[in-house]
């Protein structure tokens, strides 16, 4: 295969750059995909296309470069562990492999799984479906009442970020276990119910898997945009389209036609709601090793500020003990950056006063590609601080 | 000249420059650099130069976690230009683990290999790295540490995502040759963007970039 360059000139020449990518018996992979005149589009062409594309660029006058020759195609050794692992289907959650990345439908079947084995402390909601129309699947964790109050934790909603939707489906079976042992969350099931949502963004996952690793957003399309996905922590109606969001479509951070215009988010929206009595709402990321708290869209610290800043050490001191990993906290503005439209400053706004918002392991060392050993080490240190923001609602109910 | 809190980006930023710097100069096939802890930071805003970063910072190497080392480093940004590169001075405190041992197996293996290296993905989607990559990946990082340093301004903060490609080429004279490209992946912006990297390195003469193209035309 080859790896081209383009620098398309004109919109005749854009125009002809993107017809390739709806061409997919092609199997091109945009390394660097069209964002506008004049920025160059990387491709890398399997031999089989090589005639056909340069037919196609030649034809209406594109010009291109060879970034890399040809080059021996080299076993593309991740597909071939995906289906390594996937050829051994689990037949139950004591057997599925915590240490390994999984495909949607494995997570999907480890859910169905899970609520098959606990039908009295688990169940499956549908809470809406993604653009391309996957369901959007929550777990509720109950021990009964009627609507508690209750705790939201949800991982994967930029696909890229691997270990969250894999911290997921650990946390997930570390409920169920607890409850079985009266240990650690049981305590807390007691009075509050869990509802955890792990694959978010189950459209960006499947790309992630099927075409590229490093994809953020969501999956939609909108007329008059040149580039495909809105970033779903830009979409929320907290601060929606000021600075510290883009409003470009290409951008990886553009914030969409509108807030809450993804249906990804707009089911948790909903869900919120007309649940009304979610006490702590925790979204997870990954990467940079960081506990967050609102706001993001301003420099205003929040009215609870300070009570936010000391669950947060604590937590942080929490995960810290198991293995020693370094987290530092604070408000997301000063943190990290200035975003808007982000989850958790709406989610705090209607009232849910414990948001907080986790960057996982590492600090760039791997960054979103997180060796798989390191998934379970993750997951149990992070369930740590998890625990104190839930043990703390719990004990400052309000 | 202000304190700054660690815990704030700007800090953490200027840090992620003295990295990149750092791991051009002194990284390689058997070194990898990487931030411990930003113990300290204070910034001073000159007139009509620019924004300058002091920096106490804690270092380990990833191939020898069990010991850290000391660093101070100066990161002054200019003013206005986003053509202009940050000057980064830095002083490291004691001895760096020594890698002679490991350069020299490195350097011997690749020159005797037949066929050219070639490699592509590294890490690969699950994180994974075989062990025979492990000194290209470090390289990328020295090679990605020039890449960062030249192109970060306060409002950047550039991580090595993944080496997509890397290629070796066989030189006359005594340097190893690799084409890289790598993904830089830049944190305000979460962009992740291509570049072409063509690294030299050799045992003794250490990591030098001899062309670099980024995405942006005139980069």
């Amino acid at each position: 295969h080859q790896v081209l360059r383009v620098l398309p000139q004109n919109d005749e020449e854009l125009q002809k750059v993107q017809e390739l990518q709806e061409l997919e018996h092609l199997q091109l992979d945009f390394w660097l995909a069209p964002r506008g005149l004049g920025l160059p589009v990387d491709i890398r062409v399997p031999f089989p296309s090589l005639q056909a594309v340069k037919a196609h660029l030649e034809a209406a006058g594109v010009s291109y470069s060879i970034m890399i020759e040809d080059v021996q195609a080299l076993l593309d050794e991740e597909r071939m562990e995906m289906l390594r692992s996937s050829r051994q289907l689990p037949l139950n959650t004591n057997t599925f492999n915590y240490e390994a990345y999984h495909t949607i439908d494995e997570i999907y079947n480890f859910m169905d799984m899970l609520v098959a084995e606990n039908p009295n402390l688990v169940s499956k909601l549908e809470i809406g479906r993604s653009t391309e129309n996957r369901p959007l699947y929550v777990l509720k964790f109950s021990t009964g009442g009627t609507k508690r109050p209750a705790v939201w934790i949800d991982t994967g909603i930029h696909s890229r970020e691997w270990v969250t939707q894999a911290s997921g489906v650990w946390f997930a079976k570390k409920i169920v276990e607890d409850h079985a042992n009266n240990e650690g969350v049981a305590s807390i099931l007691e009075t509050m119910d869990i509802f955890l949502e792990i694959v978010t963004n189950p459209d960006g996952f499947a790309y992630t898997q099927s075409t590229n690793r490093l994809w953020r957003k969501t999956r939609s399309k909108y007329s008059g945009n040149l580039c495909v996905g809105v970033d779903p922590n830009r979409n929320w109606d907290a601060g929606f389209g000021e600075a510290g969001a883009s409003s470009s479509s290409c951008s990886e951070t553009y914030h969409g036609p509108y807030a809450n215009s993804e249906p990804e988010v707009k089911s948790i929206v909903d869900f919120v709601q007309s649940h009304g009595n979610i006490k702590a709402f925790v979204s997870i990321h990954s990467y940079s090793q960081l506990l967050l708290y609102p706001y993001g869209y301003t420099y205003t610290a929040v009215p609870d500020q300070q009570e936010l800043h000391e669950v947060s050490a604590k937590a942080v001191a929490a995960l810290s003990s198991l293995y020693g990993t370094q987290y530092k906290y604070g408000s997301i503005i000063t943190t990290i950056y200035r975003a808007s439209g982000g989850t958790i400053d709406w989610t705090y706004n209607q009232g849910i006063k414990y948001s907080f918002t986790f960057e996982l392991r590492d600090t760039g060392r791997y960054g979103f590609l997180l060796p798989a050993s390191q998934i379970v080490p993750t997951a149990e240190e992070t369930w740590l601080a998890l625990k104190v923001i839930m043990e703390h609602a719990r004990d400052n109910m309000y | 000249a202000m304190e700054l809190p660690p815990s704030h980006f700007p800090a953490a930023r200027a840090a992620a420059v003295a990295m990149g710097y750092l791991r051009y100069l002194r990284g390689g096939p058997g070194r990898g650099l990487q931030l411990r802890e930003l113990r300290s930071a204070r910034r001073q805003d000159i007139d009509d130069v620019g924004h300058k970063y002091y920096l106490e910072l804690e270092l380990e190497d990833v191939l020898d976690k069990d010991r850290t080392v000391n660093c101070t480093a100066e990161v002054l940004y200019p003013l206005g230009s986003q053509s202009s590169a940050p000057d980064v001075q830095l002083t490291v405190q004691g001895e760096l683990r020594s890698t002679e041992e490991a350069d020299k197996e490195f350097y011997t293996r690749i020159r005797s290999l037949e066929k050219e290296l070639v490699a592509e993905n590294i890490p690969d989607s699950h994180g994974n790295i075989p062990p025979e990559l492990e000194p290209i990946h470090l390289l990328a990082w020295a090679a990605s540490g020039y890449v960062i340093w030249q192109n970060s301004t306060e409002n950047t903060k550039f991580h090595l995502a993944q080496v997509k490609h890397v290629k070796q080429v066989k030189r006359s004279d005594e340097d190893l040759q690799f084409d890289y490209v790598v993904l830089l992946h830049e944190m305000v912006s979460q962009e992740v963007l291509p570049w072409q990297v063509t690294l030299l390195w050799h045992p003794q003469r250490g990591a030098r970039v001899s062309q670099c193209q980024g995405p942006a035309p005139g980069d």
